[in-house]
């Protein structure tokens, strides 16, 4: 068991896991993001459907080049995910067999993600292993929350299939183990077959490439579709969210959440749809009322540590211009315009004074200016109202808003 | 232990005629007609370290406040992630020499708890405070739960209890270091104003509910600084209490024993009435200190 090679497997998915974890150095945080975006599916995948292409797809080059050369080298040298799965599978003896009558899924999901990305939907991409892997780490680093552990279900159901019929994810489920094998495949495309069983094979196989490739564009483009007519909730996303897609592009990494130094960013639990779930969702105070933060003026943290691009990175000025929501005021609650109390504490930290006010019957009272709002929830993160009066709704597309935001000098380089 | 520096402390100041409590306002009221009932001291000048030192020394000097192995505690505002000259938060190098004394005085512990509105990291690097207070024995941190405590407001009309940092609560002198800035809700923020930076987010948002003049006049009938020095460098004329806005520079700083008579020469400032801010007014009414100007003694000096 403990040979040189188990050690070195053993001490990477420390390293791994410690990267997924976040607890790392702060300087080193946005290192997060390198595990997942070694897999190609999920870094030049989404490129290619977000046309967010950047220094980061690089990182999708080692495991498109490595199989032409090594085959499933990572597979059985350098995944976390593999690694773990495969030790598991060791505990089950009997069953060592099972999954001779399991058709590789892994080849099927692998091209069907390849051609919904080109379609511009990347459909399954929550099923790379590297992507489980750093959602299931990412997950623990909050104050344990069901909203979090959901994100283990993947990682979990990988570990307890392995118990049941072992190596059958690597083998046989593993979309990025599948990449990697169509990829080494075309070693051998040059060499005819020798005999009438391997050249049918090859057949076989290229016919189940060809299927899943268009199967998987047309999937990808009805989506596409049906995403444009849908009347999707307001779900208030982190600043730079693709607006077209978002859904199929999120890889459900945890990234986000984890980046946010505010715990803003949650998990969405099916509150829009089906096909939403567990993508990142900020919650305000009147979603979480433990919530007394807001979307920090020039934090980006959630902007760099995409893999996929569904949320694209922002510079500081940039992230002051985008607004991800807008806030509405639900007068009958607001204390200053219903009972008449000296209030306007959104007024007080808006940072964009946005909250402008209106005499009414000698009392200062607040109105939201929609053109400088950028839905930060500053407003609504202390707002004395019970129930609160001041709420965010999400915006999607989030606009740009021209009106430059307030003290910029003071709001730069924190 | 308390008690007796409580009582040395009253000595001092009572015999420097600094204060509005009542022995010494009684003392003043007979021996003249009409008489001060409040002095307050304001310094004009540029560099705010000797301004505060020649201030001091016309309310008896720093022995007057601290004394060696007191835990003193000071509450600047720093909200907000703003620069020091945009005016919303007391000025870093005010904080730094009211910080420097109490060490020079002995000091056995120095506290400024702030409940920060935007976060803290930002905030207290933003400020300059953070940068300030290097390499002194301050402690600027923002309280978290177990850092408060519950306390009873027996004389509030409306605020009964609230959430205090500890550090507040538990010290032998506390100083009120507020900026004077113009405010969305309550007009002016002052010093007795500033406590709201103190309280939990929680006590806050109920005394925006439950009529904020009084709650903040009731939590005066409980907290009482030794000392209140106002930051009148340069003030917040719009846009307050966050900023950024036009500002006015007075180049002053206001210290007082008495947080009524510093609020209400503040408020001339801004070219406001201090009865016209309705906090001034409910906390000379309930006999806090004195918002009369005509009974504050005013003495200005150049620093």
């Amino acid at each position: 068991m403990f040979t040189r090679r188990n050690a070195i497997r053993l001490l990477l998915f420390a390293a791994f896991a410690l990267l997924a974890l976040g607890y790392v150095p702060e300087s080193c945080r946005r290192w997060s993001v390198a595990l997942p975006a070694l897999s190609p599916l999920l870094s030049l995948g989404g490129a290619c459907a977000s046309g967010a292409f950047s220094l980061l797809t690089l990182a999708a080059l080692p495991l498109l080049v490595l199989p032409l050369f090594l085959g499933r080298f990572f597979c059985w040298n350098l995944c976390p995910m593999g690694f773990l799965a495969q030790t598991v599978s060791r505990l089950n003896k009997r069953n060592a067999g099972l999954i001779r009558k399991v058709p590789s899924v892994g080849h099927v999901l692998a091209v069907v993600i390849v051609a919904s990305a080109l379609a511009g939907y990347p459909l399954l991409i929550w099923a790379d292993p590297l992507c489980i892997f750093n959602g299931f780490f990412a997950a623990w680093r909050h104050p344990f929350a069901a909203a979090s552990a959901v994100t283990a279900i993947g990682f979990i159901g990988i570990l307890l299939a392995s118990l049941v019929a072992p190596n059958i994810w690597c083998q046989r489920l593993c979309p990025l183990g599948g990449l990697e094998d169509v990829i080494s495949q075309a070693r051998t495309l040059r060499k005819p077959p020798k005999d009438a069983a391997a050249l049918a094979e090859n057949v076989r196989l290229r016919r189940r490439t060809f299927l899943s490739f268009f199967g998987g564009y047309f999937t990808a483009y009805a989506y596409g579709l049906f995403d444009k007519k849908a009347q999707r909730a307001h779900l208030i996303r982190p600043p730079g969210a693709h607006s077209r897609g978002f859904n199929a592009l999120c890889a459900r990494c945890g990234n986000c959440i984890k980046a946010c130094p505010y715990n803003l960013i949650v998990p969405d639990l099916g509150s829009s749809d089906i096909d939403g779930l567990f993508t990142p969702t900020l919650k305000f105070r009147s979603q979480n009322p433990e919530q007394e933060q807001f979307c920090f003026q020039t934090c980006t943290a959630c902007t760099h540590v995409c893999p996929t691009g569904a949320i694209r990175a922002l510079k500081t000025e940039e992230k002051l211009q985008t607004a991800i929501g807008v806030a509405h005021i639900d007068k009958k609650k607001c204390i200053a315009w219903e009972k008449g109390e000296y209030c306007v504490v959104c007024q007080e930290f808006c940072p964009y004074q946005a909250v402008l006010e209106e005499d009414h019957k000698n009392v200062k009272c607040p109105t939201v200016d929609e053109r400088k709002c950028r839905g930060c929830g500053a407003c609504e993160s202390q707002c004395p109202a019970q129930p609160i009066a001041i709420v965010v709704e999400g915006l999607n597309p989030q606009p740009h808003i021209a009106t430059p935001a307030p003290s910029l000098k003071s709001q730069l380089n924190p | 232990m308390r008690s007796m520096r409580r009582r040395s402390f009253l000595k001092n100041t009572v015999s420097a005629a600094a204060v509005s409590s009542l022995p010494a306002s009684l003392a003043l009221a007979q021996s003249s007609g009409v008489s001060p009932s409040a002095k307050v001291v304001v310094v004009h000048g540029k560099d705010l370290a000797k301004m505060l030192d020649a201030g001091i020394a016309k309310l008896g000097g720093w022995g007057a406040f601290i004394k060696p192995a007191m835990r003193v505690t000071i509450k600047p505002n720093i909200a907000w992630s703003s620069a020091p000259e945009q005016g919303a938060n007391t000025h870093p190098s005010l904080v730094k020499a009211c910080v420097l004394a109490a060490e020079a005085h002995g000091a056995a512990k120095i506290s400024i708890p702030e409940n920060t509105c935007h976060p803290e990291k930002q905030t207290f690097k933003l400020s300059g405070v953070e940068e300030a207070l290097k390499g002194t024995k301050a402690k600027l941190y923002r309280p978290a739960k177990d850092d408060y405590q519950k306390v009873e407001i027996a004389k509030g009309k409306t605020v009964k209890t609230a959430n205090v940092p500890k550090d507040i609560v538990a010290c032998d002198c506390l100083i009120n270091m507020p900026v004077a800035k113009c405010h969305s809700a309550t007009g002016l923020t002052l010093s007795m104003k500033n406590w709201m930076g103190s309280v939990s987010n929680e006590d806050r948002r109920g005394w925006h509910r439950d009529g904020l003049h009084q709650c903040i006049a009731d939590f005066s009938t409980f907290i009482k600084p030794k000392l209140i020095v106002i930051d009148a460098s340069r003030i917040l004329l719009t846009k307050g209490p966050q900023g950024p806005g036009e500002l006015g520079h007075p180049d002053e700083i206001i210290l007082s024993t008495d947080p009524v008579a510093a609020d209400a020469y503040a408020a001339t400032l801004f070219k406001k009435e201090p009865f016209d801010i309705g906090y001034i007014k409910l906390a000379h009414e309930m006999g806090i200190g004195c918002g009369d100007l005509k009974l504050i003694h005013i003495e200005r000096i150049e620093a």
